[in-house]
């Protein structure tokens, strides 16, 4: 359909760039005929039941007042902050892995053009990302009696639009300040945090509330305790979502100035960091002494020195994996939260083998799967299960700082629980990180910023349950010991 | 009569359609052995299945007489292969990379240390052993993967299209080091494009195409076998390709 649109435009216009910048995206999604057949399926089955809420909430007047316009914030929120961290790497991929800006920009095109063009490009890509979630539930309610909420439409596209600029914005910002290399390592942990802001906001606001209410409800009370939501510029995501047009029209128009003028304002901060991306990324170290340092006995050695080094070397991954266990912090906070009512030591138990058969399942589906050089390892004269289980065993070698932690704390309480959690902590690892190793998918770290971890939602449910039954298992052996 | 570096037999490969067919090879120890054909012609696959990276149909591999099928780990471990697109890891320094190297083939550390500087100083990457790959060229890092091909002292070295992308200084140091290594008692095979190369350093030349090995031998007999005593290779390439 895109290349449909295409052939009816003229070449080299501004709506021909940006249609050719999102026939990259949908392309870049990937997949096979069979991916795209069981995609439409899903969709389908998701839009029919769009229609059935439709068809259930036609009659049902809406009568949307300062609780919905809330809601309807606080989602705008966390939407934004999704938008801002697809948006911060979609402009990395841009600015630095496209490889198509040489191929722009020695074209007899305006520059300007081609910035508008990759900034449409990305907020395309975010909005189209988050249709496909939104619109099949939204379309058919709003099209089978509620027209008002196709207001919901504008205030997706206003988002998309200023996490577009917001995401190039400080993509270039980092690129001007901190240099093209540490800005691309720079930009991903951002473009992490980002994604986590809002859960880690909810989590600390949940640490110090005594209710034992959920964080995303503390928020909600926060916002409506301080009239957020209500009127003003925080109301107008709610008031624009259920069709009032003033609303609408402001939204939809700050967004579209907003755009319009970083389209404007980004092309030099554009093409110098395009110019700067260029360059050559490490700079030449000054060689000193002998190299016998460098050379180990025996395999496992060689292979955790190399895993160590090249992990100690990427913090983006480092933080991309670490954010993982954050996202673990909840079990481990309700061993400390006042008034605690789960006992210490085998809540504590159960957290060290969840959390450390999460780490040792990411550092060995690194350590295995993001391997720069595959046939080096093939041609090599070792067999593959010794390679595998060097690659495990290093995996669980980096893991293992993290993993002794929890143990030491259970130590001070119960030195066999203690123990036992070693044991089941070391036992978990051992398992997922198997699990990853034996399945793994080779392929350039550097494709690693986004790449799915692992192979699919299946191995990961499953890792994750294994690692939840053994936190389980040692749980109740420490409680009884 | 001593054993071949590389014996192949009957070797078949088909990914959906066939791609080697039946190809019989054989290449003599201490020789420099340039592989030519057309684009398609099955002399990647046909390396790749030597090296065990791709697995063939059918037919028999032999690296020094050890059967590189039933016994892969004994015959990588006399073997290198050095693709087209070096097999390195941006992140390392070519001194860490050779200290991987030498672990994957398990040469003691006071064996290999010594060789990876000689290798470093000879490649001339002795001044940025503790810089980063992944700000080099192309030619340095082709430099730093042939000192990594060469680090557990080979007996058999494979390499794919080894000068693509080489300025001419650079291809000058790569033929010199595959020269020196066949000079040291090694054999070296390589596929090129650049038949002049074959011309000037291979011992023996082997054509291929539609997945068969179509003549071998040195350039006097292949100039023979296309019925043309003065023709240079590229004339002899063409005449004798366009005939299958």
């Amino acid at each position: 359909m895109i290349g449909w649109a295409m052939r009816r435009l003229p070449p080299g216009s501004l709506a021909w760039l940006t249609l050719h910048e999102l026939r990259g995206t949908t392309r870049a999604a990937g997949g096979g005929k069979t991916r795209w057949i069981v995609g439409a399926l899903v969709l389908l089955g998701y839009t029919g039941l769009g229609v059935f809420f439709g068809t259930v909430l036609a009659d049902e007047p809406f009568r949307p007042g300062p609780l919905a316009w809330l809601v309807v914030l606080i989602a705008a929120i966390l939407l934004f902050t999704f938008m801002t961290t697809q948006a911060l790497l979609a402009s990395q991929r841009t600015l630095y892995e496209a490889g198509d800006l040489d191929l722009l920009f020695s074209a007899p095109l305006d520059p300007r053009t081609i910035v508008s063009a990759k900034l449409l490009g990305i907020a395309g890509g975010v909005m189209l990302t988050f249709s496909i979630f939104l619109l099949p539930i939204l379309l058919p309610v709003a099209l089978l009696g509620h027209p008002e909420l196709l207001g919901a439409l504008a205030l997706l596209v206003a988002l998309a639009c200023t996490a577009a600029c917001l995401g190039l914005g400080v993509t270039l910002l980092l690129a001007r300040t901190v240099g093209p290399r540490a800005a691309r390592t720079l930009g991903q942990i951002l473009a992490a945090l980002t994604g986590a802001s809002v859960f880690l906001a909810t989590q600390i606001l949940n640490q110090h509330d005594d209710r034992r209410e959920s964080g995303t409800m503390l928020l909600f009370e926060a916002l409506r305790s301080r009239g957020y939501g209500s009127g003003g510029l925080s109301g107008l995501p709610g008031r624009a979502a259920f069709g009032d047009p003033l609303a609408m029209t402001l939204l939809l128009g700050g967004a579209l100035a907003l755009f319009a003028l970083a389209a404007w304002g980004m092309r030099h901060a554009f093409l110098h960091s395009y110019r700067a991306g260029g360059a050559r990324p490490a700079a030449n170290r000054t060689a000193k002494g002998g190299i016998a340092r460098h050379f180990h006995r025996g395999l496992f050695t060689s292979i955790f020195v190399k895993e160590l080094r090249l992990l100690l070397r990427d913090p983006a991954l480092i933080f991309q994996v670490l954010l993982r266990i954050v996202y673990l912090a909840p079990i481990l906070l309700l061993a400390f939260r006042d008034g605690r009512s789960l006992p210490m030591a085998p809540t504590l138990a159960f957290t060290s083998v969840v959390i450390a058969g999460q780490l040792v399942s990411s550092l060995a589906w690194l350590a295995a799967s993001a391997e720069d050089a595959p046939d080096l390892l093939k041609v090599a004269p070792v067999a593959k299960d010794d390679l595998d289980f060097a690659k495990l065993l290093a995996a669980m070698a980096l893991a293992a700082p993290l993993g002794v932690l929890l143990p030491i704390g259970i130590a001070l309480e119960t030195i066999p629980g203690a123990l036992v959690t070693l044991v089941f902590t070391a036992g978990a690892g051992g398992v997922v990180g198997y699990l990853e190793v034996a399945h793994a998918q080779p392929a350039p770290r550097s494709t690693f910023q986004r790449r799915q971890k692992g192979g699919g939602i299946v191995r990961n449910l499953i890792e994750f349950v294994i690692a939840l039954l053994l936190g389980l298992a040692a749980g109740v052996v420490v409680y009884f010991l | 009569m001593s054993i071949p570096a590389l014996r192949i037999a009957g070797l078949q490969k088909s990914f959906g359609k066939p791609v080697i067919t039946g190809l019989d090879l054989m290449v003599g120890a201490g020789q420099l052995y340039a592989l030519l054909g057309p684009n398609g012609a099955g002399k990647t696959t046909t390396l790749r299945m030597a090296v065990g990276l791709t697995e063939p149909d059918a037919g028999s591999i032999e690296i020094f007489g050890i059967d590189a099928r039933t016994s892969p780990q004994d015959a990588k471990a006399i073997t290198a292969w050095l693709p087209d697109e070096p097999m390195l890891y941006d992140k390392l320094t070519p001194a860490e990379y050779l200290g991987f190297v030498a672990g994957l083939w398990r040469i003691p550390p006071d064996q290999a240390a010594p060789e990876a500087e000689r290798l470093l100083r000879w490649l001339e990457l002795w001044e940025v052993r503790d810089t980063r790959c992944e700000g080099f060229s192309r030619g340095m890092q082709q430099k730093v993967a042939l000192a990594g091909a060469l680090i557990h002292d080979p007996q058999l070295l494979i390499l794919d299209e080894p000068l693509t992308g080489l300025d001419a200084a650079m291809a000058r140091s790569v033929k010199d080091a595959l020269r020196a290594a066949v000079d040291q008692g090694k054999t070296v095979i390589v596929t090129t494009h650049i038949l002049e190369v074959a011309e000037r350093l291979a011992d023996r030349i082997g054509i291929i195409a539609g997945g068969t090995l179509l003549a071998e031998g040195t350039l006097e007999e292949l100039r023979a076998l296309a019925g043309s005593d003065e023709a240079t290779l590229e004339d002899t390439f063409i005449r004798l390709t366009s005939r299958s």
